[in-house]
């Protein structure tokens, strides 16, 4: 689904200069649920910027399916961003003046002129509905963010990510602010719509826990993968069953 | 589409947006009153001076008027080519004068008053045709066929004040006879006469309550001596006593302190010029076409050692020139106001822009492109300039409209108003034009526009990662 070659970042400071990124390759497969897991400031974030189009690589090549997407236009990666990704993020980022229904029809807003809005609004509202309920937040569809618990703000940012029905979800530490019985839930809502829908999600997470409820988990120190454990080999990633201890209890999809 | 959706709720949530909009409705508001007063004194100003000095005048320089008879002049006029351009004509003698009347005291004793004066000769009714005169007069009776008649009142305070010459009783010679008749009772039939109206009346404040208002000085029937010099041969002092038949208030203090109208024939036969004038004045068909009427009427009167010939505007030039000056310059720095205004949409605009950079990195992750954030800001801009504009207008009509009462109050309360000892107005004349209104409005919308282009701009470079981490 989406596969990198060899990239690399750095930032440039004060003639310092800080690479984040050193040479990554990546594979993932059409419905994988992936975990990054690594210390702070490995570049997990920074790679998943650079995956989903918010960010540019230095050097290095991203394809989506067989298309090449780090290098298009800014128009083009504006409609990836929009139809064929979505993100969530550790602050759940909504728009403060939006209520929750209004936050999670936001990519359909933005993807359609005022025309052809008209025509698809009733749609829109629709599966905005459907999935706030399915999120388990059909009872806030109203309520503006402040007015949510974080859990219930993670889920409309879900909610909001699938709207469009994306291909991937890139989800950078969503549970870094929830208690661990929300963060649960979370996850496991992720895994739900992961299987149901068959949505690739990359994961970013602190929660090695939490990372075992995916497929497969790799982990990031200062721009590389390295292995998860001493006795691991050094692959760049590696099969999740491979790894004894972070074996899935649930089985394959 | 969410850009429409964006900008109302940045609207209803941020409280900074209003100091954007008060600005701009305060600067919209003041420049709307000032332009609408000052338009409001110059339109009035130009529609005296229109109407007194008339469309086209034909001036002697010599103060002893033109040597050839009037009716003759109108007609060498009317059988040229500026006769089709003429709508009517009157010919007058103006002259300089002074006025003298005989002042009675409070302590009981009384004292002989002098000014000067221009006294100007009319033919009341045809004089009326050219506009500008029979509505100033005071009494509004007056001014549907102004004559200078004076009414019955006025004519007995004048019988009143010149009692007739008594003429010792008189015996038939003859015994016998029938008696002789009475002789007439005072024949002189007095002179009417118009005085500006700030000639017979003086202004008084009220101790109390702060209000001016008018009061007689001299009324109608008194007698007022007018002292000028004629136009015959050798100069000579001349004079005569007329009576005052009514008032006329042009509301612009240097004619209404200084015109003294009487009956051209009168001041012919005065100053000794039966049936001669010294300026002929003119209404056109069409004032639009007032350079060719006074090409036209060059052409007949080529020497200007003899005539002059010049429109109201020409005659005022200097005056209507520093008005435009006063009003441009005003305005000038009126709009250095507004664009005070628009610096604080720059200021909050960034602001906002800075409050919302999270906001910004969300909708580019969610799809946004940079055209569309920044259309946002502009859209946003633009809003709040229309609010603004809109408001400011709402506010400024308001004002203009009760201009009067405001400006009471504040007269009243704080001491600031309009000096009613300079300008003769009662009210304070406005006139809201159109075009004026839209131009300020349109300025408004785009300083609006033009100061949160920067900040738009800043928000749409801005790089989705950066606004993501900001937190
Ligand atoms: N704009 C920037 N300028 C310079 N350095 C930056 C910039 N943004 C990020 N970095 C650096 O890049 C490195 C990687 O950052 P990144 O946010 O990807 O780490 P992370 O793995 O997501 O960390 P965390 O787990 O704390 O979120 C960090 O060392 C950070 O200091
Ligand atoms: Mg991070």
């Amino acid at each position: 689904m989406i596969r990198a070659v060899n990239l690399t970042k750095s930032y440039h400071r004060h003639k310092h200069v800080v690479p984040v990124l050193q040479g990554i390759d990546l594979e993932l497969q059409p419905g994988e649920f992936l975990s990054i897991v690594g210390a702070s400031g490995s570049g997990k974030s920074t790679l998943l910027h650079v995956l989903g189009t918010l960010d540019k690589a230095d050097s290095g090549m991203i394809f989506f399916g067989d298309e090449r997407i780090d290098q298009l236009s800014s128009k083009e990666r504006d409609r990836y961003r929009n139809e064929k990704f979505g993100f969530i993020f550790q602050f759940y980022h909504l728009l403060p003046e939006l209520s929750a229904m209004e936050n999670v029809m936001m990519p359909g807003l933005i993807g359609s002129s005022l025309f052809s809005w008209w025509q698809k609004r009733k749609q829109i509202k629709k599966r905005a509905t459907e999935l706030l309920e399915r999120v388990g937040l059909g009872h806030r569809l109203h309520h503006k963010p402040r007015e949510m618990s974080g859990g219930e703000m993670q889920r409309t940012a879900i909610a909001r990510a699938l709207i469009a029905s994306p291909k991937v979800l890139f989800a950078d530490e969503p549970t870094g602010n929830l208690d661990a019985e929300a963060a649960d839930e979370i996850i496991r809502l992720l895994r739900e719509i992961n299987r149901e829908e068959r949505v690739t999600i990359l994961m970013v997470t602190h929660n090695l826990e939490l990372a075992r409820l995916s497929d497969r988990v790799v982990k990031m120190s200062s721009g590389k993968f390295s292995p998860l454990s001493v006795n691991a080999p050094p692959l760049g990633y590696q099969p999740l069953n491979d790894i004894p201890h972070l074996c899935l209890p649930a089985p394959q999809v | 589409m969410y850009k429409f959706l964006l900008c109302l709720r940045y609207l209803r949530t941020r409280y900074l947006a209003f100091v954007c909009i008060v600005s701009v409705m305060l600067g919209v508001a003041t420049l709307i009153v000032v332009n609408s007063v000052m338009a409001g004194f110059s339109t009035k100003l130009k529609d005296r001076f229109r109407g007194l000095h008339t469309d086209v005048t034909i001036e002697s320089p010599n103060m002893n008027g033109f040597s050839t008879p009037a009716a003759e002049l109108k007609e060498k006029i009317l059988n040229s080519r500026a006769g089709e351009f003429i709508e009517a004509m009157t010919e007058t003698v103006e002259v300089f004068g002074m006025a003298t009347f005989e002042l009675y005291l409070q302590s009981g004793g009384s004292e002989p008053i002098t000014m000067p004066v221009q006294v100007i000769g009319i033919d009341p009714e045809a004089r009326a045709k050219l506009g500008g005169f029979a509505q100033y007069l005071t009494t509004p009776s007056r001014r549907e066929k102004p004559s200078f008649e004076l009414d019955p009142k006025a004519l007995a305070r004048w019988h009143h004040l010149h009692p007739p010459v008594d003429i010792p009783e008189h015996k038939p010679l003859i015994p016998g006879a029938p008696p002789l008749p009475d002789p007439p009772r005072d024949p002189v039939k007095p002179m009417g006469c118009f005085p500006g109206f700030a000639i017979t009346h003086y202004r008084s404040t009220d101790p109390v309550t702060g209000a001016v208002n008018h009061k007689p000085l001299l009324l109608m029937g008194d007698s007022i001596r007018i002292v000028t010099a004629s136009a015959t041969k050798r100069l000579e002092p001349v004079y005569a006593d007329f009576a005052i038949a009514d008032s006329i208030q042009t509301e612009i203090p240097e004619y209404d302190r200084g015109f003294f109208w009487v009956k051209l024939e009168d001041l012919q036969t005065i100053r000794g010029m039966p049936g001669r004038c010294s300026h002929i004045h003119i209404r056109l068909k069409d004032y639009s076409k007032n350079k060719e009427a006074v090409e036209a009427l060059r052409e007949i009167f080529p020497d200007e050692r003899e005539a002059i010939v010049q429109t109201w505007e020409d005659k005022n030039r200097t005056l209507l020139d520093a008005i435009d000056t006063e009003r441009g310059i005003l305005n000038l720095l009126l709009f250095m106001i507004v664009g005070v205004a628009g610096f604080s949409v720059l200021a909050v605009f960034s602001m906002i822009v800075r409050e919302k950079t999270r906001d910004i990195g969300i909708l580019k992750s969610l799809g946004a492109s940079d055209r569309g954030v920044m259309s946002i800001f502009l859209g946003y801009g633009l809003l709040l300039g229309g609010l603004g504009a809109g408001l400011g207008i709402a506010l400024g009509l308001t004002i203009v409209h009760y201009i009067n009462p405001i400006e009471q109050f504040l007269s009243k309360n704080t001491g600031v108003g309009f000096d009613r000892r300079v300008y003769y107005f009662e009210e304070l004349p406005t006139h809201v034009q159109p075009e004026m209104v839209a131009l300020v409005t349109i300025g408004a919308l785009l300083i609006s526009v033009l100061f949160s282009v920067l900040p738009a701009l800043r928000a749409a470079m801005l790089k989705p990662v950066r606004a993501l981490r900001y937190e």
